[in-house]
């Protein structure tokens, strides 16, 4: 069930990358463009260099330093171990990616008939959901671990799981849905003439065109739950069962002390999962960046 | 076709959600039949002297009562959530812990919620509670007059100050102030002879914390002789003439710019850079802080100074005039307590009498450089000789102020550090502030709860 | 291509205006109920527990914990008679306009579209950069913000020739982290705009551009129109997102100097797990809500203007 992409605004990088005409005015506009996205990024980067250097230097402070003689590896040393990373970024990963798998593929099929069809309930549906996304999950964690106790679903990693996705589905379906609206119709018309389920022409039809958007929400989704303390904190018991966003703690003294370095070279190892998944993902999203520039739609 | 592929949408979430939870692994629940005693306590940060000691007790105690076992929960979290996380688990029999490490600060609203249980019983038939401190067995009782935790250690507050600094300013390198004119009086020469450098550090502020309470306001509070609550009367103290006294001593060495500028006491990580920067710096002559600050200096600690027992002396914060004792301080400190829920109390107390033992209690005191609450650990030379500022901080014990053992207590402090930043940035006049304190006590407690003392 | 553009539209079936039977509506619903299950069972049951704890004394230790009573409106009343919450509100509201609204969402946008136009090599590290603020943990975050405001900190190096240095977070600690709240969370607008510019198609920029449109008036007129759904909806999720960030202010000033900077999920953090109150806690949290409810009310009504 192949639709002919020609017709179809995909996105394709060629949209971006279609614009060279040539001419003098148009080149001093690149030229401009460049240089503000350059400076727009530099004023990104200067408050991250602290965690480069830090990472890298055995005596850091708060300041942001050269590491200079102090350079060494001497941090990722100390915290590439079992308790400290390893182990840790696992438990992240398997509740990260589980419930993340969980929450897209979930919102995708609700966002399919709030986008598709109209009936008298979508409306108070959605904004019921959209309220309940302004809700600090912080204040409802005590009724929820009361909940936990009751399902008998405290400590599980299932559990955990099951109820991570379903905070972040508020949030994925009202951008599954967003993008959704925006793929056309016409294609999908057709094919139900053609006697296809919905279901098929979800899948053929609306979800290639929208994979920009499905990837936005999936790195948002695994963003916001790699980051997330309390919830694992809260549900989880067994210290061996703790994610990274947990252990990070391990950083912080007793009585206020912190071992920068440690922490620094920590959160660069912490961020990876998440810049790869990027990468992976940013062919994808046709306004960012391509690797080598083959793409299907 | 149709039909199944939808179905196999429809029902991938929902069997992915189920399939998932059933295969979760088994929950740790109170209900299991192992009868392991459970021990909750927090993890500070990479510091391993509490898993080390706890690890130890449990293979002593293991080995001493075979069959019977015992499973360490470390809690990884600050203070606030671990005290969450421990209620949340306390509230449910399946999950609760039967031995809760409980900062003396807070025991007292766990008592009150009906978490924990009295020791009475078994104390009364240990010979080893004569051991103890009177003042640290106060430390976990509760308003019905019970005993609902041991304590394992406390600590006390003092004047820690930089000896070359105060000898640059003429001051004797033994250094003791016996009134606050007297450290007054010494901030003002240090100001005048040693330019660049801050006279002293008091912490006062919300950023501050429980330090600006305590290490702060009831150093100096605690030392008019007055007292923030009266457990006999169930009374707090509000229009108290000593309250307005102590704020107005903030005043003083924050108008004449004795102690750091109000951006920096004012900061939230104002306790690390005390700790790391000024004071390893040279740039702060006197700090009113605990018993612990050493630690951080040592080679295991977040800034390491070989050299911070040469130059670091310590002087008794004295009392307002000298009078009394003439010389006060503040004690905090942990205390092992068994929750209501324990699935066996009889072992839950041979764990917790086995994690105070003499032996067990010397070590863990010697690692985290506490200070003792049992006689026989602090006349040991093991634990004098451990670390070259024990014995001085452990000589402060005999006048050592608990803060009030009240559940409202929390509430009460953060008005304390509400009033003393309203005059640490002017906003108010000490009159003033004492004046909004007494106004927020009453709405926390009810104004039938509140006295003059 | 008319059918391309629908901003605002009703969506298809409808164009067909038949009346289905209810039989239908329930088949077409019925890849709604994973979504609805998981919702109902872990978040409406919570969510009710929430609304009734407002109206309670309940607390997580202390007196509430052992004997819950209800206490009626009691802890709106205290909520809105104290200063320290129209404080709070009024923060909220501040930071929330000033780093979603019109920071997080202008810059995302901005970025969007130069790196539409950008080489590939500035995109790609534009683009890795804004990302890696998002990802970096809030709490260090929070705490590379503290270093970079500080007195002797990387800003006040850096703009120290002008005379200007001071410890930001005490002089302007709401500017001060809203700044690094817009620094932290511009990426998820910049993506959302990403992926939202590159589904228009491109022979309509380039029927713009042959008319000679100019950069300003294309993005008027075709550019925002044609995403305007998008911008309402991320306008929606990054007011609701910030409305509860928490942990970035409180790594940055705890609330402070003071209450300069606490806002409402600082309040409710205080007030619930420093205090144990949690009725008290749940009653500011419903506040919250409602808050993020007017926002969304008002960019509903933004979005059926047209």
């Amino acid at each position: 069930m192949t639709t002919e992409t020609s017709t179809t605004p995909t996105a394709t990088p060629l949209a971006v990358t279609s614009h060279r005409p040539v001419g003098p005015r148009t080149w001093v506009a690149t030229a401009v463009v460049n240089v503000v996205t350059a400076v727009l990024g530099v004023m990104f980067l200067v408050p991250l260099l602290w965690v480069v250097f830090a990472a890298f230097d055995a005596r850091a402070g708060l300041k942001l330093e050269w590491p200079g003689t102090g350079f060494s590896f001497d941090n990722f040393r100390a915290v590439l171990t079992p308790e400290t990373t390893y182990r840790p970024m696992w438990n992240g990963l398997v509740l990260c990616v589980g419930s993340t798998f969980i929450a897209i593929v979930v919102a995708t099929l609700a966002a399919y008939p709030l986008s598709r069809f109209e009936t008298r309930y979508k409306r108070p549906f959605l904004l019921t959901i959209l309220f309940s996304t302004g809700l600090p999950i912080t204040a409802i964690m005590v009724p929820v671990y009361g909940l936990f106790v009751q399902l008998n679903l405290v400590d599980t990693i299932g559990g955990t799981v099951a109820f991570m996705a379903t905070t972040a589905l508020p949030m994925s379906i009202f951008l599954c849905k967003n993008f959704m609206d925006g793929v056309p119709l016409t294609l999908e018309e057709a094919a139900w003439t053609d006697g296809a389920s919905s279901m098929q022409t979800l899948r053929h039809i609306v979800l290639p065109l929208m994979w920009p958007g499905l990837s936005v929400v999936t790195i948002f989704t695994f963003i916001g739950m790699w980051g997330n303390f309390f919830i694992p904190f809260v549900l989880l018991l067994s210290p061996d069962r703790l994610p990274a966003s947990v252990s990070i703690f391990t950083f912080f003294g007793q009585y206020g002390s912190v071992q920068w370095g440690q922490l620094a070279a920590y959160s660069v190892l912490y961020t990876l999962p998440v810049v790869v998944l990027y990468v992976l993902l940013s062919r994808r999203l046709g306004g960012a960046f391509n690797f080598g520039g083959a793409l299907k739609g | 076709m149709r039909r199944r592929s939808f179905l196999t949408y429809a029902g991938l979430g929902a069997g992915t959600v189920l399939g998932t939870a059933a295969c979760g692994g088994g929950s740790q629940g109170g209900d299991d039949s192992s009868g392991a005693i459970k021990v909750a306590y927090q993890q500070w940060g990479s510091g391993t002297v509490m898993k080390d000691y706890l690890t130890t007790v449990k293979s002593a105690y293991e080995k001493a009562n075979s069959g019977k076992t015992v499973e360490l929960v470390p809690i990884v979290a600050s203070e606030n959530d671990y005290y969450t996380k421990l209620q949340l688990m306390m509230r449910s029999p399946r999950t609760s812990p039967d031995v809760v490490y409980e900062d003396t600060f807070l025991i007292n609203s766990d008592i009150t919620a009906g978490y924990l249980q009295p020791l009475d019983s078994w104390l009364g038939q240990w010979d080893e509670w004569d051991q103890f401190q009177d003042v640290a067995k106060g430390a976990a009782k509760a308003a019905d007059g019970k005993t609902y935790g041991v304590p394992d250690g406390t600590d006390t507050r003092a004047l820690w100050f930089n000896k070359d600094l105060l000898t640059k300013a003429g001051l004797a390198a033994d250094w003791a102030p016996t009134s606050w004119d007297d450290i007054l009086a010494a901030c003002r020469e240090i100001k005048g002879k040693v330019p660049g450098v801050t006279p002293i550090n008091v912490f006062a502020g919300k950023a501050a914390g429980e330090a600006a309470s305590m290490q702060g306001f009831e150093m100096l509070f605690y030392g008019t002789g007055s007292t923030l609550y009266d457990p006999g009367q169930d009374k707090w103290n509000v229009g108290s003439p000593e309250f307005v006294d102590s704020l107005r001593f903030i005043k003083t060495i924050f108008d004449e710019k004795l102690a750091p500028d109000p951006s920096v006491a004012l900061d939230a990580q104002v306790g690390t850079r005390v700790q790391e920067e000024f004071l390893p710096g040279g740039t702060l002559a006197i700090d009113l802080d605990g018993s612990w600050v050493s630690s951080t200096w040592l080679d295991t600690g977040g800034a390491p100074w070989p050299q911070w027992n040469d130059v670091m002396g310590q002087a008794p914060m004295p009392t307002k005039d000298g009078s009394g004792d003439g010389k006060i301080s503040m004690s905090g400190g942990w205390t092992w307590a068994m929750t209501k829920n324990a699935s066996n109390a009889d072992d839950a107390w041979k764990v917790i009498s086995t994690l105070t033992s003499f032996d067990n209690n010397l070590r863990y005191n010697i690692n985290s450089a506490a200070v003792a609450v049992r006689k026989d650990v602090a006349a040991d030379p093991t634990y004098t000789g451990s670390n070259p500022t024990l014995e001085f901080f452990s000589s402060l014990v005999p006048v050592t102020q608990y803060r009030p053992q009240n559940t409202d207590y929390p509430r009460v402090s953060n008005e304390i550090q509400v009033a003393m930043e309203a005059v640490v940035t002017g906003q108010a006049s000490p009159d003033e502030a004492a004046k909004a304190y007494d106004e927020a006590v009453k709405g926390i407690v009810g104004e039938d709860k509140t006295a003059t003392l | 291509m008319a059918t391309l553009t629908r901003p605002g539209a009703p969506s298809g079936p409808q164009l067909r205006r038949r009346t289905h039977p209810v039989r239908v509506d329930i088949a077409r619903a019925l890849p709604l109920t994973p979504a609805v299950v998981l919702l109902l069972v872990f978040l409406a049951g919570p969510i009710l527990w929430c609304v009734y704890a407002a109206f309670t004394n309940t607390a997580l230790t202390g007196a509430g914990s052992g004997d819950t009573q209800f206490v009626g409106l009691d802890n709106f009343r205290a909520a809105f008679g104290s200063e320290a919450f129209g404080n709070s509100v009024v923060l909220t509201l501040v930071f929330t306009i000033l780093s979603a609204v019109v920071g997080q969402n202008v810059l995302g946008l901005a970025l969007a579209l130069l790196q539409k136009r950008a080489a590939k090599v500035v995109r790609t590290l534009v683009g890795i950069t804004v990302i890696g603020a998002w990802v970096i943990p809030e709490v260090v975050a929070g705490y590379l913000w503290y270093a970079f405001l500080a007195k002797d900190g990387t800003l006040n190096e850096v703009i120290g020739v002008l005379g200007l240095g001071q410890n930001w977070l005490y002089t302007l600690p709401i500017i001060a982290v809203s700044l690094a709240n817009v620094w932290r969370g511009t990426a998820f607008s910049m993506l959302v705009y990403n992926a939202a510019l590159s589904e228009i198609p491109a022979e309509i920029e380039e029927a713009a551009e042959m008319d000679g449109a100019t950069g300003w008036a294309r993005l008027r007129h075709v550019t925002i129109p044609m995403i305007k759904r998008t911008v309402t909806t991320n306008l929606m999720l990054i007011t609701l997102q910030t409305l509860s960030v928490f942990g970035l202010i409180y790594t940055m000033t705890k609330g402070g100097p003071g209450t300069k900077s606490q806002t409402l999920p600082l309040y409710m953090y205080e007030q619930a797990f420093s205090f144990s109150q949690i009725g008290y806690g749940t009653a500011i949290a419903l506040v919250l809500l409602a808050v993020g409810g007017v926002f969304s009310i008002v960019y509903m009504r933004l979005l059926r203007e047209d």
